[in-house]
């Protein structure tokens, strides 16, 4: 017995000894660190460093699209991650997941693309653009070819839009979006390089819609019975040296659960200065792996060539940065919207005959003072520090801080339990023992729920309880499986209170209708449904951005359509019928041998990765 | 003729069990409150045409019971069925299939080839030094759990850089030339191999201890060496021929495992196996593939017991009579 124990013992501080040994590699864990540390990085290649975009340049007919970054070296591999299955697809037109877009956009061109920078529209495989009116004609570049050899011709252009979108086939969005007065734009072809776009009326975000990608007519109706299969086109299972594409990097394997290949392909229409065609990097590869812990271990490990980082990592990384081989960027707030919404439905279940949130609870959500005190309650700031690990910046806007349309001129507050008193008090609620009753005496008591599982949105929901409880409102915080909470905000609308994030576009606010337009399929904090009573009126200040939208929409001039989307961010922000919280920060790691970077809050890291090459330092 | 008759019977016996795990495994998954399209509902570019058009392409649109019995009749057909991306669920299987195979039939090689003697030097040698250290390298291996080791093992492939951080080739696999190729699966494999290995080691050295001790404790074997046989003979030809008999049982539900066995492990390492695409598919709620995956289960554990007493048939004459 006495000889067990003593191995016992041993094992134990064996197992000791060696977790003091790899905690002491990291001893910065703990550290927090401020996000703008990050961006002040001597190496770094300045953030407003501006992008020269490439030019069109003719050489013995054929429209080249001219790079303007210096001229780097051909050859190398680039290794990038994508987290969660892989792709599902490789068809541009049918994927609905992020995984998947990115695989396909690397494949495939559109017409038109955005600056990077300043998010204005820019032409890709469009060498340029005449607007006549409601009419667009669309020259094509002459002589570029598919990756097969074949030319790229108005043909191809026709087919895309005619036949795969206006269509109707797979994903839908595209086209959905392009609907103006109900009706589609038509399309004509005009000889072999130029199509007319002819549209109703002027429709601000049509133009930025042409950079849907184009599709390869010939490759796409090999099969006779093409549009009834088109689902299942370009599956993953696509031998890939069948397929057509014509984006910098052509298909080279897929293997299921392990990683994505590119190759470069050899008939890509952008060169570098010295006329030599591009991309310069011969292979782009994607791992796939399961989680964000995974992919941490693998860029440690030198297997990953980027990663983005998140919360406590960026600490670790940065104390490790001087030493090490990669780059740190700080890219700025993304494109995420964290937020609370409250629900401020004023309707009854056609089926029940009651109303989905109770009448009580009614009062309050739909008291402009209730829902800004809520708003003053929070604390946005320690949110950002502890949840996000400084990692993020406080948002009061509906438009992310990196989007072209973003208010500038909201500024926010910081908290304010003082003002947010004043506002309870104004609309008759009174605080007793620290506790908030309305003015027919009942207890203020709400409901909070996110998704169960993640955990930001969770410490997000117990922070949001304390903040409340200041003001004497009791929350009742319970996280639910996401599936059942997307149910009860599509479906069941019993909800009060529910912390979501979103992803929206920063050069294209129309996207956002969906979720504004008092109809909208995600009006979340009004979702109108066929189970309705119908006969309630919406809001004022709904009616209000309703029309804000469609105005916005025939906007053709940035500036006076921004004026639009400036009073729409500020009328959410004065209703508050949705909260912002905070938006998150992308911070970067990225090996110091990929060059001609040029990284942007808009676009991302490696948006032109055809420019991109690989040269180790020499030491 | 009897076996044959005996064979019959069971499989048999198998439909019954079949319609009902599947019956079971359909509702619950059918009624658990995962909505497939939850994704899609709250991807603000998706048009509620979209989603009406993937909702009949699931099937979701029509009543469980109804589900259930489009189901039935193309399983029975031989048809799988198509994931929720569309894809054949028999082409994912198949790509997965190899990979869990190379894996689990590795490691149960390895463990039978190691364990079973181990216990039976454990059992000969009992109370020795010899069999304490085993017993404690045992109990240390039953006691940590595998996701934990594995976590542990990456974290040692990523500071030492020996090993590559899971998955099963590299990205250069296809330049690879054939020997080459050879190489790079199995240093991918060592530590999923690892983990495995001395987690099963522990359990089937015990296991064989413990049958090896209960025979040669039995009163044959003491008057076997009564009758001044050698010891040798004693083991290898008395006690062991008894002593294995449990141990096919055993095979039998390893052979359970083979596909599903190594699911945590795979999911740590990132292997590309069955684990891992079925943890995935249960996450959100591939019906069809889920369900293929628990058929295949479920077939395979009915499968492996018919075979541990097919062979027990031919080992042991007493089940025979």
């Amino acid at each position: 017995m006495k000889r067990v124990a003593r191995i016992i013992l041993t094992v134990i501080i064996i197992l000791v000894v060696c977790c003091l040994v790899i905690r002491k590699d990291n001893p910065n864990t703990d550290l927090t660190i401020n996000s703008s540390d990050v961006k002040k990085n001597p190496d770094a290649i300045e953030l407003d460093l501006d992008y020269p975009t490439p030019k069109t340049k003719t050489i013995n007919g054929i429209d080249y699209l001219q790079s303007q970054l210096p001229v780097g070296k051909f050859g190398g591999e680039f290794i990038s991650s994508t987290i969660g299955e892989g792709p599902k697809t490789f068809n541009p037109f049918t994927s609905t997941d992020a995984t998947s877009s990115t695989m396909a956009d690397a494949m495939y061109d559109g017409l038109f693309t955005s600056n990077p920078m300043t998010g204005e529209v820019i032409p890709k495989l469009a060498k340029n653009l005449e607007i006549k009116g409601n009419k667009y004609i669309i020259r094509l570049r002459k002589g570029i070819q598919w990756s097969d050899g074949k030319p790229i011709t108005a043909d191809d252009v026709l087919f895309t839009w005619k036949d795969i979108i206006f269509a109707g086939l797979g994903n839908t969005s595209t086209r959905d979006s392009m609907l103006i007065d109900g009706e589609l734009p038509k399309i004509r072809k005009i000889d072999n390089y130029t199509v007319e776009f002819t549209i109703k009326k002027q429709f601000a975000p049509f133009l930025r819609m042409l950079s849907a990608p184009i599709a390869p007519k010939h490759y796409f109706t090999k099969d006779k019975n093409w549009a009834k299969n088109f689902d299942r086109f370009l599956s993953t299972n696509t031998n890939p040296k069948t397929i057509v594409s014509s984006g910098a990097y052509r298909l080279k394997e897929y293997v299921p659960a392990q990683r994505v290949v590119f190759e470069r392909n050899p008939n890509y229409y952008l060169i570098n200065k010295k006329g030599e065609k591009l991309p310069y990097i011969n292979k782009i590869i994607y791992l796939i792996v399961g989680d964000i812990n995974n992919q941490i271990l693998k860029f440690e490990a030198n297997e990953l060539d980027e990663i983005s980082l998140k919360g406590g990592d960026v600490a670790r990384y940065k104390a490790k940065e001087c030493k090490s081989n990669y780059v740190i960027y700080n890219l700025g707030a993304d494109n995420g919207t964290m937020f609370l919404a409250i629900n401020l439905n004023n309707r009854k279940n056609k089926q029940t005959g009651k109303y989905y949130v109770p009448l009580k609870k009614q009062r309050w959500f739909q008291d402009v003072n209730f829902r800004r005190a809520i708003d003053f309650a929070i604390d946005r700031k320690s949110m950002v520090q502890n949840i996000a690990n400084g990692m993020a910046t406080p948002l009061f806007t509906a438009e992310s801080p990196n989007g072209i349309y973003y208010n500038e001129k909201i500024k926010g507050h910081s908290r304010d339990l003082q003002k947010a008193k004043e506002l309870l008090t104004s609309s008759g609620f009174v605080i007793k023992n620290k506790k908030l009753y309305d003015k027919y005496g009942n207890r203020v008591e709400i409901d909070l729920s996110t998704n169960a599982g993640n955990t930001e949105r969770e410490a997000l929901g117990v922070m949001i309880k304390q903040d409340l409880s200041d003001i004497g409102i009791q929350v009742n915080f319970k996280p639910i499986e996401f599936n059942s909470l997307v149910n009860k905000i599509t479906n069941s609308f019993d909800w009060d209170t529910i912390i979501l994030g979103l992803t929206g576009s920063p050069v294209e606010p129309h996207n956002g209708k969906n979720v504004w337009n008092s109809n909208g399929p995600l009006h979340l904090f009004n979702q109108r449904s066929q189970n309705d009573i119908s006969g309630v009126l919406p809001y004022p200040f709904e009616k209000r951005i309703n029309d804000i939208f469609d105005k916005a929409s025939l906007c053709l001039k940035f500036n006076e359509r921004k004026k639009y989307y400036d009073e729409y961010q500020q009328i959410v922000y004065n209703e508050a019928p949705i909260i912002y919280l905070y938006s998150p920060i992308r911070i970067f790691a990225i090996r110091r041998k990929i060059k001609n970077l040029y990284p942007s809050t808009l676009s991302g890291l490696t948006y032109n990765i055809e420019e991109l090459y690989i040269e180790e330092d020499k030491k | 003729m009897k076996m044959w008759k005996f064979i019959f019977k069971r499989i048999l016996q198998t439909i019954p069990l079949l319609v009902i795990v599947s019956l079971i495994s359909f509702f619950i998954i059918r009624l658990s409150p995962v909505d497939p399209l939850a994704e899609l509902r709250l991807n603000p570019s998706i048009s509620q045409e979209t989603l009406q058009k993937e909702k009949a392409r699931l099937g979701l649109d029509k009543p469980i019971i109804v589900q259930y019995g489009l189901w039935a009749k193309s399983f029975i057909q031989g048809d799988l069925g198509v994931t929720s991306a569309g894809e054949k669920v028999s082409v994912k299987l198949a790509e997965r299939i190899p990979n869990t195979l190379i894996l689990t039939l590795i490691v149960i090689f390895m463990t039978w080839s190691v364990g079973v003697p181990l216990g039976i030097l454990g059992a000969i040698y009992n109370k020795s030094k010899l069999d304490r250290i085993l017993t404690i390298l045992s109990s240390v291996g039953m006691a940590i759990p595998s996701f934990f080791f594995a976590i542990l093992l990456l974290i040692f492939a990523v500071k030492s850089g020996w090993f590559p951080v899971g998955g099963l080739t590299s990205y250069n696999f296809s330049d690879l030339s054939l020997f080459g190729k050879i190489l790079d699966i199995s240093k991918h494999l060592v530590l999923p191999v690892t983990v495995l290995f001395t987690l099963s080691l522990a359990g089937l050295q015990r296991q064989m201890r413990a049958n090896m001790l209960d025979v040669l404790d039995s009163d044959y074997i003491k008057f076997a060496r009564a009758k001044g046989l050698s010891e040798n003979k004693i083991i290898f030809k008395h006690a062991l021929r008894n002593a294995i008999n449990p141990m096919i049982t055993l095979l039998g539900f390893e052979f359970a495992g083979l596909l599903s066995g190594a699911a945590l492990t795979e999911y740590v390492f990132q292997y590309p196996g069955l684990g891992r695409l079925i943890l995935e598919a249960v996450m959100k709620s591939d019906i069809n593939l889920v369900m293929a995956s628990l058929m295949i289960g479920s077939i395979m554990l009915v499968a492996g017991n018919l075979l541990a007493d097919i062979l027990l048939i031919i080992t042991d004459p007493r089940v025979r009579s």
